[in-house]
């Protein structure tokens, strides 16, 4: 099998909202690269209809899943009041790994969403998932754009990222120093968030296409954390690279910390915490200083870039008036 | 590192440039009770609620015999800052009042004070519900030692209950934490009627859809009730909510600015360069021009276009890395058009005192370079040329990737030449973070510019 757990050549997916504007330009987006892995899409009131190019349109997941046996993954772009909806809908009609991409799913939904996902053996990626892309293999959501090609090479990177924009930016950035990327996911940044870094971590230490790790965290929560304990119990040895946002903000007012979010978390959540722990956590992680410094940090750990004829050194403006 | 020296804090930066899912609405005092209390059951001392001295305020202070006059602020630590005031006569509470009133709260003017029934306090319990990242649901958090600052609390004596995502806790449950964190010791009488009240705490979360509802305290009180049976007052021993801090989820189903009105983070009014850049969005939902916002302090010297969430936050919080003074921060997306890019183009560059500007972004998968800095940010140069308003010692660092983005550098930087604008443009080949660091280099070069004190050392 091609590709991971999340993401591999056997992947189909319903695309839950498929009518919106933002969801049918991905439908018709990533169909152009992956043709067939588009099975079907879901809007209520919509059903019979068709999209582009070809996709149908059902009333509800069921129908979808009766009529297209191979559907495994649900891609989530309803509006956030019933993300809920559609994310329970989607396990209840046998799906294994539910996409979320919208943004601002009602923290007590994502609870809810969470607790059905766990008591049913349910991978659920995101809120505020930017999608998935395993080049070669295949693309779930908006991740890459219309044409992937110019931000990821193929290689043996993973890059898991709360943030969407970063997670092509980084690739992109490894991609000129000759590093390609076996897989790159947006986690979310959601407060509740279906998968983190450490639910990965035993998958990518057993697959030998996985040669190192990059992580973008932020501030606030504890994932960053459970990674570096997930690390610090041997569940991950390969080389880690891990960049951590938002430490600035400390010394800073308004930043949103209740007091008993504080204690729930035990002084978990701040920026530099969560840079201290990874860095303790094991000999096979760096944290990058400057975001930009991952290329260092991936370089010190030993990777070998897949093409060694990239450019090396300090780059030169393409225009200059000073 | 850090954002500056201590008593010197970098200024806020509205979080809706971070992450707007970090937002969220605080209630005060008297909405949460009001609201969210009355309606779950959740018992309060009796209270009246004013702005000033007043008849109403004076009949309670003489019904109660007293009572215990509050500043309602969304600030912590009330009680050390003097704000929290017992009185025993009307001339007493109205003098507390109108002190109260007239005081600043760390730094916080109270929006009204509450003036309540004095309770008879027993003991003091901490009580939060809030939800867990380590569980990814939602957390009980008890302690027997509230009343003091939580942080103060010993944590081997603060005591953590997950629970199931689920509207309501069993008062049973409740009443297995109550032995856990030794309640029953002193008031095992009382532990059905404390383990309701919990219970309604925890609904009342739930229901209001809160991201953290705080108690502190949760007293233990003496009441005198009268027995129904003799009809005689009798001593009865019960759970009372002396506080309340209430964060509702601001991406709730029904928005909490609906229910409670908008809550800025800022203590200042926004400016002009704000207010004008609200306007840029509010007609045209053609992606987003008009998320602009000036540091607290209104300082800073060098003016920042960036786009995307996560480009813009890594990019802002590398430029103070290196030493750099942002005086105002963008958030540009989702392919805006040219007109709306001239128009906050002209914003950004109208703050005073600049010495740089930074335009950075990621690789964009939508917005078109050509369209946004080819056209809207040119046109906004070639007009302030031609109206002699443009500055030409400000030096520029543009780094941008995206649709396009060969057209776009090169209007651009053809717009550089022929107004003669200093500055460099590069695309995604530089990495994005490299980008404040060269401008601080070009600005201590040619201008001698002095980073601030923060710099890091290494990492260029």
């Amino acid at each position: 099998m091609k590709g991971t757990s999340l993401l591999n050549e056997n992947t189909r997916l319903v695309v839950v909202g498929a009518t919106g504007r933002e969801a049918s330009q991905v439908v018709r987006e990533s169909e152009a690269l992956f043709p067939g892995m588009i099975l079907a899409g879901v809007t209520p009131g919509k059903g019979g209809t068709t999209i582009e190019p070809d996709v149908p349109i059902y009333h509800t997941i069921k129908e979808a899943v009766a009529a297209h046996p191979t559907i495994d993954t649900a891609l989530i772009y309803v509006p956030a009041s019933s993300v809920k909806d559609a994310a329970l809908e989607a396990m209840a009609g046998g799906l294994k790994t539910v996409f979320i991409i919208t943004e601002h799913t009602p923290i007590r939904d994502a609870s809810s969403i969470y607790a059905a996902a766990t008591a049913k053996g349910v991978r659920v990626v995101g809120g505020t998932s930017l999608g998935c892309f395993v080049p070669g293999v295949g693309r779930i959501g908006a991740i890459g754009g219309k044409d992937p090609s110019g931000s990821f090479a193929p290689g043996g990177l993973v890059v898991l990222s709360k943030s969407g924009g970063l997670t092509v930016t980084t690739a992109e950035m490894f991609k000129r120093r000759g590093y390609g990327v076996y897989m790159a996911m947006g986690i979310g940044g959601d407060v509740i968030a279906g998968t983190i870094y450490s639910d990965l971590m035993d998958e990518l230490q057993r697959d030998p296409h996985c040669t190192a790790l990059v992580m973008l965290g932020e501030v606030g929560g504890s994932y960053e954390e459970q990674a570096a304990e997930a690390v610090q119990a041997g569940r991950f040895t390969k080389p880690l690279a891990a960049f951590i946002g938002g430490e600035f903000q400390e010394h800073q007012e308004g930043v949103a910390f209740g007091h008993a979010g504080a204690v729930v978390e035990r002084g978990k959540g701040k920026a530099s915490t969560k840079k201290r722990m990874l860095a303790e956590a094991g000999p096979n992680v760096r944290v990058a200083t400057y975001y930009h410094n991952l290329l260092d940090c991936i370089e010190e750990l030993g990777v070998r870039p897949e093409e060694t004829a990239a450019k090396q050194g300090t780059v030169a403006p393409r225009y200059a008036t000073i | 590192m850090g954002a500056g020296p201590p008593g010197n804090p970098a200024p806020t930066v509205r979080r809706s440039l971070h992450d707007a899912r970090e937002t969220s609405v605080n209630l005060y005092e008297h909405e949460a009770v009001s609201t969210i209390y009355k309606k779950h059951r959740v018992p309060h001392a009796d209270h009246v609620v004013a702005t000033e001295p007043n008849d109403e305020v004076a009949r309670f202070v003489r019904e109660k015999g007293g009572g215990v006059v509050k500043a309602m602020v969304l600030v912590g630590k009330r009680g050390k800052a003097g704000a929290v005031k017992l009185v025993k006569t009307e001339a007493e509470a109205a003098q507390a009042v109108r002190d109260i009133m007239a005081m600043s709260v760390w730094g916080e003017k109270p929006v009204a004070v509450m003036v309540c029934e004095k309770a008879d306090i027993v003991a003091e319990l901490y009580c939060a519900v809030t939800y867990s990242s380590e569980t990814r649901g939602p957390v009980i958090t008890l302690s027997m030692e509230g009343g003091m600052d939580v942080e103060e609390i010993d944590p081997a004596r603060i005591h953590n209950f997950p629970v199931g995502a689920a509207a309501e806790v069993e008062p049973f449950e409740i009443r297995n934490m109550l032995v856990e964190i030794g309640f029953t010791k002193d008031y095992g009488a009382i532990v059905r009627q404390a383990s309701m009240t919990i219970a309604s705490v925890y609904r009342a979360f739930w229901a209001s859809e809160a991201r953290m509802l705080e108690i502190n305290p949760l007293a233990v009180v003496r009441r005198t009730k009268t027995d129904r049976k003799t009809g005689k007052p009798v001593e009865a021993l019960e759970l009372m909510a002396l506080d309340a801090v209430v964060t509702l989820d601001d991406d709730a189903t029904v928005p909490p600015q609906k229910t409670f009105g908008e809550r800025s983070a800022y203590k200042r009014e926004p400016t002009q360069r704000e207010v004008d850049a609200l306007l840029i969005d509010r007609d045209d939902h053609r992606g987003k021009a008009g998320s602009y916002v000036e540091p607290e302090d209104l300082g800073g010297d060098i003016a920042m276009m960036t786009f995307g969430g996560g480009g813009s936050a890594v990019t802002i919080e590398t430029s103070y890395d290196v030493g750099l003074r942002p005086a105002n921060f963008t958030d540009i997306g989702g392919n805006p058009p040219a007109e709306k890019m001239y128009r906050i183009s002209k914003i950004i560059l109208s703050k005073p005192g600049l010495k740089g500007v930074l335009v950075c972004g990621g690789t964009a998968s939508n917005t078109r370079i050509d369209v946004t800095l080819g056209e809207g940010l040119v046109g906004a140069l070639d007009d302030l040329a031609k109206e002699g308003k443009l500055d030409r010692d400000l030096i520029w660092v543009v780094r941008r990737g995206g649709p396009e983005v060969e057209k776009g550098l090169k209007l651009l930087a053809e717009c550089f030449q022929r107004n003669g604008i200093q500055g460099r443009v590069f695309d995604s080949e530089l990495p994005i973070t490299q980008a404040p660091l060269i401008l601080r280099d070009l600005l201590v070069e040619h201008r001698g510019y002095k980073p601030g004190p923060q710099a890091k050392a290494q990492g260029a």
